[in-house]
This record gives C-alpha cells, structure tokens and sequence, in this order.
C-alpha cells in the first residue's frame, strides 16, 4: 500500500532536508519508469508496484542517510541499479522509496601492478572497459545486459557472465565492496579483510552471503574489481547439426575437452532454431536439415586460442557439426547481448505477427539431464501457447556454468505478449513458472543458474530446494533487517517476521 | 549537381521503390542482400509494415554490422577466423578421437 499523502509529504520533505532537491524525484515519469525491470510483469497491475519517491544518492554516506531515515519512519526501500534483471529484485513490491544508484558510477583506483580497480557501483561495464581497454585490461563481467546493467545489479543479483567458464561470474570477480546494511551501518565486506585480497581463510566467508540477495540484504555501493589482460584474439565458431542429441554430445565433449581459453559452450534445441529460421537473417536461408546449433567461444593470447580453437573445431567435425562460416558465426557472437536491445515480435497461432517481450526462464542442469528437461519445459511451454496467443515458444539454449561441463544455464524463451495480458494469462504464467520449477527440482537442478528465483511461481518451490538453507535465509533476514524496510516482500522472507523462521 | 565522385541528389519516387521481392522461406522476403523481411501478408492484423526508404534500409543494415564488429574490437583485438582453422586441420595428418567413449560416461540422470 502506498504511503498516505500526509506521510508522503513528511518523507519527502526530510529527504530533501539531508539531499539536495535534485536528488529527491517525484514525478510520476520517474517513479513510473522504475516500476518493473525486463521480466514478465503484470502491466494490468502496473501501478502496484510504482515507488512512491525516488532518490539519486551520490556517496556512500547518502546511501546511509537514506537507509536509517526509511528505518526511522518505517518505510520500505528497495535499491535499483540497471534495473535489468529477470527476477524483479529491483521491483518495488511494497511501494516505499526507491533507491538508484546511477550517480555512484566513479572510477576511484585502477591498481595497474595489482590487477584491480576500485568503482562506484553505478558504473556499467561496458563504459567501465572502455576506460580499461586503454591500459589492455578488462573487467570480463558478461552479461547479456552487458550494455545496461551496472556493477552494483550485478553484485545484487550475483550474476552470470557469458564468458564465465574462462575468467569467473560476478562472485568471482568482485573481490569486496562496500555495502551499507539494512539498519544503515556500513560494512566493507571480501575475503578476510576485503580490499584487493583474492583468497582468506580468516573468519566466516561473508561475500557470498551480500551477493544474490536481490536486495533485501543492503546496497552495495563501492566494489573492488578482478581485471585480466584485454584478450589478443577472439574465436567462436558456430555448427549446424542435424539432430539435437548429438549436438548434446558434442557440447559436452567441447566442455570437457580442457582447453585453457575456453569461454564457453552453448546449445541451441530444435525450437530455438525453428525460431531463428523464423526471423533472424543468419537462419533464415539455412537448409530444413538444421536441427540443432552449438557455438562455443575462446579467448585469449592469439597462439593459445589457435592451438586451442583447433582442438575444438576436431570435436565438433567428429560429432558431426557443418560449420556455418566466419560471416554468421563471428555475427551471432557480437550480437549476443542484443536481446535487451532489440524490438521482438512473435506470432499467434495463425502465424500473424504479434508484439511481444522476451522472457526466458532458467535454471542450472546437469548435462545428462538436459534432454529431459528440455522436453518437460517444451511440454508445459506449448500446453500455455495451446491455451492462448499470449505465449509464444521461442526455443531453448543450455549454456555451460564453467569449463568443466558439469551443469548449464538452461533457459526457455518465451515471448509474452504484454498489452493482451489479463488475470487469466498471468495466472496460466505463474502455474508455467511454478510447473517449471518444480521439473527442475525433479531433475536435481537449482531453480535458477543466473537471474535469481523470487518472483511469483518458482518462488513457492524455493523452501523445497534449499531445505534448512532457507530458514537460515529467514534467521539471517530477521536478525539484519529487524524492521523488513529492505526490499520487502521478495523471497518470501516476511514470514521471517512471522514466527516462521524455523 | 555533381559532387566530387559524380552526381547526388535525392529523388522521392527512387527511394520509395523497393527492389522486387524474392521469396526467402516460408514466411520471409528479401529486396537487398543479407536483408530480410517478414512475408507482408503476415503482417496485415497487429503490427503492420512501415514504409522505409531505401536508404533507411541499407543505413540500418549498415549501422548493425558497424555495431558487431565494434563489440569484437571492444573484448579482443583481433577475431581469429573458424575457416582458416579448419582449412589448417584438412592440411594435417590425421589424429586419433580427441575424446574418451561416450560408453564410459555415466549415463545417469532420471528422477
């Protein structure tokens, strides 16, 4: 419920008592837009979620001033960097004050002999390498959001990084940051002493436990950054094959192979191509053989990335993958961030196109379990579509976790048309979402390999996966937040302040 | 008017006239090359077609490929090409399976 207007008027009024006036935003433009990020969102119950003021903090102390008032008079916040992720962590379920981190976007330190650089967190990455490039350094955080999202979403959200089985996610490379917790006290927070340590056995390791909360645990607002060598060469072949299992075998066998540059492996199913064939220029003109794709990545020094590139194109030739060519494959590789960029469409039933808005469900599988999971998520996918043109199949890829093959990021793409989305087809959604989880759980997987698990439907299932783990989330979010003003409402943990957290 | 490399200029009904059509696939056209376009009769209900002129067309066209091959040079300095490889390994000796049998892999994983 949002604030009453008398109660408003006070919060705003002792907000621009401590930040400037250009700092407090209230119009309805600027609380509009920082309603949803790019996941499914219920745009018939938009105003549900619209925050009632947004701040624009600047330092750390800010970020402080800011948190104790929301404390003071009992107010929710909820922190919001790029606002890209997928699991509505910067959604404000709960009205309250909004908290965007755009103005902290300074390099503070590039430490050139120890390999680090200390940032605000609103910094994108993109713009952060563009400064690094002119030292041959990168920061090598990858998201499909590369373009948009922040350094402090990616700490918020723990994120995944498609380049990840060479140089590490976003746990890996944030080496500490600076977070200020739910009660306004200011924590610095890495291994052991945090700075520019890379590895400590000193005390409890707390940086995963500030990392993937989806803001409910506090707001990092400067972090310490792993850099590496600007990569000398690139490759990333992409293969056509004629049947979706041996592409699975050949996508394994890429991730076992060992080669040390290595970036990662994806797998495209036989509904991913059939969309692409659909409406992407690289497919379009390729044969109806095409059944499946793989495409892999290395990086590196050029003479490394040769010997190893040469022992994967050897893979995919006797797993029987057609190599598509230089032009589609080092296309489709640039364009992997594109999706946040890019205008979508998808189809009714009668094949009229439609507008829609990409979504895409994931989780972390094991490669064995990939065909049938792929199968099972198909299954409640198109049983959705069967029911109305809201929902369009747009195709699965697995992408590997690292570079041992172990697991993958498994997504379904769905378009959702929004503009025609009504209480019946969000309720479809959520049962999908929900029906989705739940075959994951079957198929001992995590419900989620990279955007987080706390929206409606898949958060239902979270309790069942992490077991006794989530009632220590609860004793954990009690014991931080004792007055749930952070980001309440996600993740289920209010009934941590229901008795419930055992 | 001539500029420095023959004439320019713009004419209206040249830029409106889109090159004939050739069908793509089943529910693709093309007019220029590595351009595709959704079939129109798809496109007649929801969401209708826009008119570009041609120069829009090849100006968007354009600005993509500058924009992929701005984020190679933006992660790597230089992209080693999948053909030239390929070509190199027909160019060698034969080697043995890079990989142990499926057959010793477990083949586990239902529920």
């Amino acid at each position: 419920m949002s604030l009453t207007a008398d109660a408003l008027d006070h919060l705003v009024s002792r907000l621009q008592g401590v930040l400037r006036a250009d700092q407090v935003l209230t119009s309805k433009a600027d609380r509009f837009n920082r309603a949803r990020t790019p996941a499914p969102f219920p745009v018939h119950r938009w105003s549900e979620h619209v925050p009632d003021v947004v701040v624009l903090p600047e330092s750390t102390d800010d970020v402080v001033t800011v948190v104790r008032l929301a404390n003071e008079l009992a107010v929710p916040i909820v922190p919001r960097d790029g606002g890209t992720g997928l699991t509505d962590g910067a959604v404000p379920l709960r009205h309250g004050i909004l908290v965007d981190v755009k103005r902290m976007n300074q390099i503070h330190e590039i430490d050139l002999d120890n390999r680090t650089c200390t940032v605000g967190v609103g910094i994108n990455m993109l713009k952060l390498n563009e400064v690094l490039g002119r030292y041959g350094l990168i920061y090598p955080d990858n998201p499909a959001s590369y373009p948009c999202s922040l350094v402090g979403g990616r700490i918020g959200t723990s994120g995944w990084s498609l380049i990840g089985s060479r140089y590490g996610h976003t746990r890996d490379l944030v080496l500490s940051f600076d977070h200020v917790l739910p009660t306004g006290e200011v924590m610095h927070v890495g291994d052991g002493i945090g700075g520019n340590i890379t590895r400590s056995s000193s005390g409890y390791q707390l940086k995963h436990l500030f990392m993937g909360h989806q803001g409910t645990l506090g707001i990092a607002t400067r972090a310490t950054l792993k850099l590496f060598p600007k990569p000398e060469a690139e490759l990333s072949p992409f293969f056509a094959f004629s049947d979706y299992d041996s592409a699975h075998r050949c996508v394994g066998a890429l991730a076992r192979a060992g080669v040390a540059t290595f970036a990662g492996a994806v797998l495209f199913d036989e509904w991913k191509v059939a969309y692409l064939r659909r409406d992407d220029e690289a497919y379009i003109p390729q044969p109806s053989d095409v059944k499946a794709l793989v495409c892999t990545a290395l990086y590196g020094w050029e003479d490394e990335v040769r010997v190893g590139g040469k022992r994967l194109l050897r893979i995919t030739r006797e797993h029987g993958g057609r190599y598509l060519g230089d032009e589609i494959s080092e296309g489709d590789w640039a364009a992997r961030h594109d999706r946040y960029a890019t205008p979508l469409h998808g189809r009714t039933r009668s094949g009229q196109v439609v507008p829609m808005s990409w979504h895409c469900e994931d989780a972390s599988i094991s490669h064995t379990n990939l065909p049938a999971v792929t199968r099972a998520w198909h299954a409640i996918v198109t049983e959705l579509r069967r029911r109305t043109d809201v929902f369009d199949d747009w195709g699965m890829f697995a992408y590997t976790n690292g570079a041992t093959g172990i697991d993958y990021l498994t997504e379904i793409d769905v378009g959702i048309w929004e503009q025609q989305l009504g209480e019946e087809a969000w309720r479809l959604w959520v049962q999908a979402k929900r029906d989705i989880a739940a075959v994951t759980l079957r198929y001992r997987g995590s419900i989620s390999a990279c955007h987080g698990s706390c929206r409606e439907g898949e958060v239902d299932l979270v309790p069942e996966e992490l077991g006794r783990g989530y009632g220590v989330m609860l004793d954990v979010k009690r014991l931080l937040d004792p007055n749930n003003i952070m980001n309440p409402g996600k993740y289920g943990l209010d009934r941590a302040y229901e008795g419930g957290g055992r | 008017m001539a500029g420095p490399n023959g004439p320019i200029g713009y004419r209206h009904a040249e830029q409106t006239t889109p090159p004939p059509a050739a069908r793509a696939s089943d529910v693709a056209i093309t007019r220029f090359e590595h351009v595709y376009e959704v079939d129109p009769r798809l496109m007649e209900r929801w969401v209708l077609q826009q008119a570009f002129p041609n120069w829009d067309t090849l100006r968007i066209m354009h600005s993509r490929h500058d924009h992929l091959a701005w984020m190679h040079r933006h992660f790597a300095e230089r992209v080693v090409s999948g053909a030239e490889l390929l070509a190199e390994l027909d160019a060698e000796p034969p080697t043995g399976t890079t990989e142990a049998p499926d057959a010793i892999q477990s083949e586990g994983g239902s529920p």
